[in-house]
């Protein structure tokens, strides 16, 4: 009276291996679930398909999760074992084959991680030992149930043959990774005997047999020949996400029940389901994947055990692929409908965990605000999406430029009061608050007469204190000092002081702003007293630079940006031997040096004060495409004289600059795949409208502005415009470049007062080009400056653009 | 002013034709009320300036070193007669190793300050066979530093005119080629335009300075082409003087040129606005173009 009906829900799990990279998925309860109806039904007795001495021995030891329409399916499995007509004629039967099934789901389980582990499986065989000979004539076959209870059998071979192809399947078919039994292995009866159980219960094969044959040196041959499940065909496709959703349960059934009974079993089972699906989220699998499948499905025809495996790997191939590790497909149900549901478990985020770790390792409170590493977690990380290990990997990275945490873990955790669910652990060690540094160096110069003297000797260094996170707001004071003298400070005393507070609006308004208010100085020699081409040694002429800023930056981007604020600062005009000068100097043609060049300050006394406001918008959609970027840059500042300071400055000085890189071939995107060629256009406009400082006037040539020429070498004047074009070709890994390159004073260098550009005999505009390589950070590159049409080799670091 | 005005006693060397012929001159500039004539002498170095302004003041004012360059300051020289007076400023040359000498330029335009030029002498050589930048840059110099308008009140002045042209070539043809080349240069220096030409129709004179300067009949020195030339260049300054333009004042605008500072400085606040809504703004837009355009990963939605 009974049958075997074939399975209708498969539940797999995702192979091992891949799990262990990925994450630490759940490890659910997800198991092979096939479903055996051990119901008897009128129909299927008369019909009695192929006996089998499993058939007795089988206990439905699986947990069913729904149930699937038990008509079609006998219907099914008739219409493949025996004649279609006496199938037809039960069709409208309700009997059989829907979901049976217990709770004793604990085996079936252990079942599948043999299955996909079968290294996990053999490690349990006590392999050292050694084994029995079979002590039965040779190249006969041997019945599994014939074999002895006692004796150790060491496999030579497992061959696999499909009944219904009537072939031997080879070790790459997909079937051979459900075995765990392996050629060499040593086994006895039992573990055979189990074996073949569970493949028999596993839902993909109809039926399933297994004989031995035994070989002169005493080892077996086994064979396994099976039918694989085949279910009817189907032409919808649905998938589910089943993550969260209470695992149904089966009501016990009652071994006396009746046929009304079990029809009315059935039938609450099937709607069960019904419910179950239409409950279920949708998944996130997308329209083209879902077409992939329905294509498959409809070339297949019928709905088989292979099939399935194909679908479910092309599943989890996509969820992967897309970075959901913690996604698997754990059940097929409502088989031998006409549509096959996917049941996916996606790995829902049920919650967002935070922990500080001291230095050992122990939970403890943190300092830093929770807010300020939640903002900095994409969404898909929060509650209620699906984990995603992508969304995983940019927010360690996105926490890590916190600066805040010398390590940094994200763990996909399973959630054992919810099942399927993920909890994202964050644990996070934090760096000290206050961290101070001295660096010093001692430097001998020469004394009177070149010697270096005990007197000569000087203690030089820097000193660096930083305090970062205060109120765990990401707040921070960080200060330097540097001197080459420490006996002697005031000769080049350099220091920084800066407080920097982020998150303006608070840390929940998503608004990103940050105020910085830093104290500087700084030291440059000034461009603009450079002599021109053939004139040899302009007396330099420093700038200080000191004072207060304050501005508030807002991300757009993780690179364009806004920057706004208040500059406050004393320039100070220094001549080589540190006093402060008024003017620069000249070299008079007879040789002689004059003071009266042009004037180095605004107020003409060589110490100018000014307050401004200074604004720099930046636009910047440049990506690495395998190495070379491309997009676009352009960026506009301006600094907006107040009328404040000496002489009571009021200028606008703007400057904007546009580059573009083109890439002239389509690539693909991906590692080791080659970068495209590329061709970089720039532009940059300078300009100036009211009271301009000499050293505020824009400055022509060097590596960041027309190359080939020395740093001003072309002019200094009120407005500039520079040219340049670039292009690029990928050569092993790195590249190589062409340029040409201009800039012009637009015959404004007199409107800069005592034009110092015509008063160092500078042309006011110019053209280079050139060519040269990238070398790691080193660009080498050999560039003619077109105004002496000499070339040279230049070393840079850094990227011109 | 080193130099105090002084009666012109010069003039009596000059042959009693010259003489005439000056007093007439003058005589007719004094009827236009022209009692003051200033004349700025400019030019390269070693053309012969000094000379020409001993020679039209008729004694040895300036000194003149032929192989040094002279003292590297103005030089005026004021002579009055009958109540008129006579100024002209001796210059220093504006090349020094190949390129102008701002500081010499600077220093004539400071000895310049608040005194007014009737007319500008450009001087060069005649027997200078071609032009070249450096000529450019000086006429340059000069507009830049006193503007286009001096070129109203401007004569070319030529000297060693007193030479036998190369290649047979006929004296007047060779006068006219060389002068034209400079004028040209002039014009290209002076950024004149080409329908300027007639506003700018610059004369040219020649000038011997030399004591062995053939004399005529009337024991006046004149060119090889017979004009008597000392006359010939106080006429065309005087016709100079009375084309209707106007004399240049320097003053301390002329010299520093318009403070470029203050240029637009007005306009400021609008700059500034405009470079808020026409640049700010769109490159703000831009922003928010690609943020949405961003090809985000799949999972980010």
């Amino acid at each position: 009276m009974q049958s075997l009906a074939a399975p209708t829900h498969l539940h797999s799990t995702p192979l091992p291996s891949r799990r262990k990279l990925l994450s630490p998925t759940p490890r659910r309860s997800l198991q092979c679930h096939s479903l055996l109806s051990s119901s008897s039904s009128s129909s299927s007795s008369s019909s009695t398909p192929k006996p089998e001495p499993l058939k007795s021995t089988f206990v439905p030891l699986f947990k069913t999760i729904a149930a699937s329409s038990a008509a079609a399916l006998l219907l099914h499995v008739r219409s493949i074992s025996l004649d279609f007509g006496s199938g037809g004629g039960s069709g409208g039967f309700g009997g059989g084959g829907g979901g049976g099934g217990d709770g004793h789901g604990g085996d079936g389980g252990s079942f599948w991680r043999k299955l996909f582990a079968p290294a996990v499986a053999n490690a349990d065989e006590p392999q050292s030992q050694e084994w029995d000979s079979h002590g039965l004539p040779a190249n006969i076959v041997v019945q599994l149930n014939k074999l002895s209870s006692f004796k150790k059998y060491k496999l030579s071979e497992i061959l696999f043959f499909d009944r219904r192809r009537w072939t031997t399947v080879g070790t790459e078919d997909s079937f051979f990774e459900m075995v765990s039994l392996r050629p060499g292995g040593i086994y006895n009866k039992a573990q055979l005997q189990k074996e073949l159980e569970t493949l028999a219960t596993c839902g993909m094969f109809e039926k399933v047999d297994m004989e031995g044959k035994t070989n002169p040196d005493g080892t077996i041959g086994v064979t396994i020949s099976f039918t694989e499940s085949t279910w009817q065909s189907a032409d919808r496709f649905r998938c589910i996400n089943v993550g969260l959703m209470p695992q149904s349960k089966p009501i016990e059934m009652d071994a006396d029940m009746t046929d009304k009974e079990k029809m009315e079993y059935y039938r609450s089972l099937e709607k069960d389901y019904k419910r179950r699906i239409e409950r279920a989220k949708p998944c996130l699998l997308p329209i083209p994947v879902h077409r992939e499948i329905l294509q498959m499905l409809r070339d297949q025809g019928k709905v088989s055990a292979r099939l399935l495996q194909r679908i479910r790997d092309r599943v989890q191939k996509w969820y992967f692929d897309e970075g959901y590790a913690c996604a698997q497909v754990v059940n097929f149900g409502n088989l031998n409908t006409k549509e096959v549901v996917c049941e996916v478990v996606e790995g829902d985020i049920t919650e967002t965990n935070i922990q500080f770790l001291d230095k050992l390792g122990n939970v403890v409170e943190g300092n830093t605000q929770v807010a300020v590493v939640i903002r900095e977690m994409p969404r898909q990380l929060r509650p209620g999406n699906v984990f995603n290990i992508e969304a995983g990997k940019q927010a360690l990275r996105n926490i890590n430029a916190l600066g805040l945490f010398s390590n940094i873990e994200v763990n996909p955790r399973p959630d054992e009061k919810k099942e399927g669910g993920i909890i994202v652990e964050i644990k996070l060690k934090e760096l000290d608050q206050k961290t101070a540094e001295v660096a010093t160096e001692w430097s001998i110069v020469p004394g009177r007469g070149g010697r270096p003297t005990l007197a000569s000797l000087q203690p030089g260094g820097t000193v660096t204190f930083e305090h970062r996170n205060i109120n765990g707001l990401n707040r921070s004071i960080n200060g330097s000092v540097t001197t080459s003298n420490f006996l002697n400070p005031q000769d080049d005393l350099a220091f920084k002081l800066e407080y920097v507070h982020p998150y303006l609006d608070g840390v929940f308004d998503p608004l990103n702003r940050t105020l910085r208010v830093s104290c500087f100085n700084s030291r440059k020699l000034s461009p603009v007293f450079t002599g021109g081409p053939g004139v040899d040694e302009v007396p330099p002429i420093w700038v200080d630079r000191a004072g207060v800023k304050a501005n508030i930056t807002e991300n757009f981007t993780r690179q364009s940006k806004f920057t706004y604020g208040l500059v406050m600062e004393e320039i100070t005009t220094r001549n080589e031997s540190s006093t402060i000068c008024p003017n620069g100097q000249r070299v008079l043609p007879n040789g002689g040096i004059s003071a009266d060049g042009p004037p180095t300050t605004l107020s003409g006394t060589g110490i100018d004060q000014m307050a401004f406001l200074q604004a720099n918008i930046t636009r910047d959609n440049t990506k690495f495409l395998n190495g070379a970027i491309v997009g676009s840059r352009n960026v506009f500042q301006v600094d907006q004289g107040l009328g404040i300071g000496s002489k009571f400055p009021f200028f606008n000085r703007h400057q904007l600059t546009l580059t573009r890189f083109f890439q002239l071939r389509e690539v693909e995107e991906g590692a080791g795949q080659p970068p495209p060629p590329v061709l970089v256009l720039h532009g940059h406009y300078g300009g100036c409208v009211g009271d301009l400082p000499s050293y505020d006037a824009f400055t022509l040539g060097g590596p960041y502005s027309v190359r080939g020429y020395n740093m001003g070498e072309i002019g200094a004047a009120r407005n500039i415009l520079e040219l340049a074009a670039e292009i690029r070709i990928p050569v092993k890994g790195t590249h190589v470049y062409a340029f040409a390159e201009h800039g012009n004073d637009l015959g404004t260098s007199k409107d800069v007062k005592g034009n110092p550009t015509e008063v160092y005999r500078r042309l006011g505009h110019g053209s280079s080009y050139g060519v040269g390589a990238k070398l790691g950070l080193v660009r080498a590159e050999y560039a003619v400056d077109h105004n002496s049409g000499t070339g040279a080799f230049f070393f840079r670091f850094g990227e011109r653009f | 002013m080193a130099s105090l005005i002084r009666e012109w006693v010069g003039i009596n060397t000059f042959a009693s034709a010259t003489q005439t012929k000056l007093l007439e001159l003058l005589g007719k500039l004094k009827q236009e009320n022209v009692n003051t004539l200033t004349i700025l002498v400019m030019g390269k170095g070693g053309v012969g300036k000094s000379s020409t302004v001993n020679s039209i003041i008729g004694e040895r004012a300036v000194s003149v070193n032929p192989f040094q360059s002279e003292a590297p300051t103005p030089f005026m020289v004021s002579r009055s007669r009958a109540g008129f007076t006579l100024n002209i400023i001796d210059t220093p040359g504006l090349i020094e190793g190949g390129y102008i000498n701002d500081r010499a330029l600077e220093i004539i335009k400071r000895f310049l300050l608040n005194k007014t030029i009737d007319v500008l002498l450009y001087v060069d050589r005649l027997d200078a066979y071609r032009v070249d930048n450096l000529d450019r840059q000086v006429v340059k110099a000069i507009t830049d530093s006193f503007g286009k308008g001096i070129w109203n009140r401007a004569v070319v002045v030529l000297t060693h005119a007193q030479l036998s042209p190369p290649d047979g070539l006929p004296y007047e043809d060779f006068c006219f080629k060389r002068s034209g080349a400079l004028l040209k240069v002039v014009r290209l220096g002076a950024g004149l335009k080409r329908r300027n030409k007639q506003d700018f129709a610059l004369p040219v004179v020649l000038v011997e300075n030399s004591g062995r300067c053939n004399k005529n009949e009337n024991d006046e020195k004149v060119l090889p082409n017979g004009t008597a030339w000392i006359p010939d260049l106080v006429k065309t300054i005087t016709e100079v003087v009375s084309n209707g333009s106007k004399s240049i004042f320097v003053d301390k605008k002329l010299i520093e040129g318009p403070n470029p500072n203050e240029r637009g400085k007005l306009l400021i606040p609008l700059i500034f606005a405009l470079q808020y809504f026409f640049v700010v703004k769109p490159i703000e837009r831009a922003i928010g173009d690609d943020i949405e355009k961003e090809s985000r990963p799949s999972w980010d939605n």
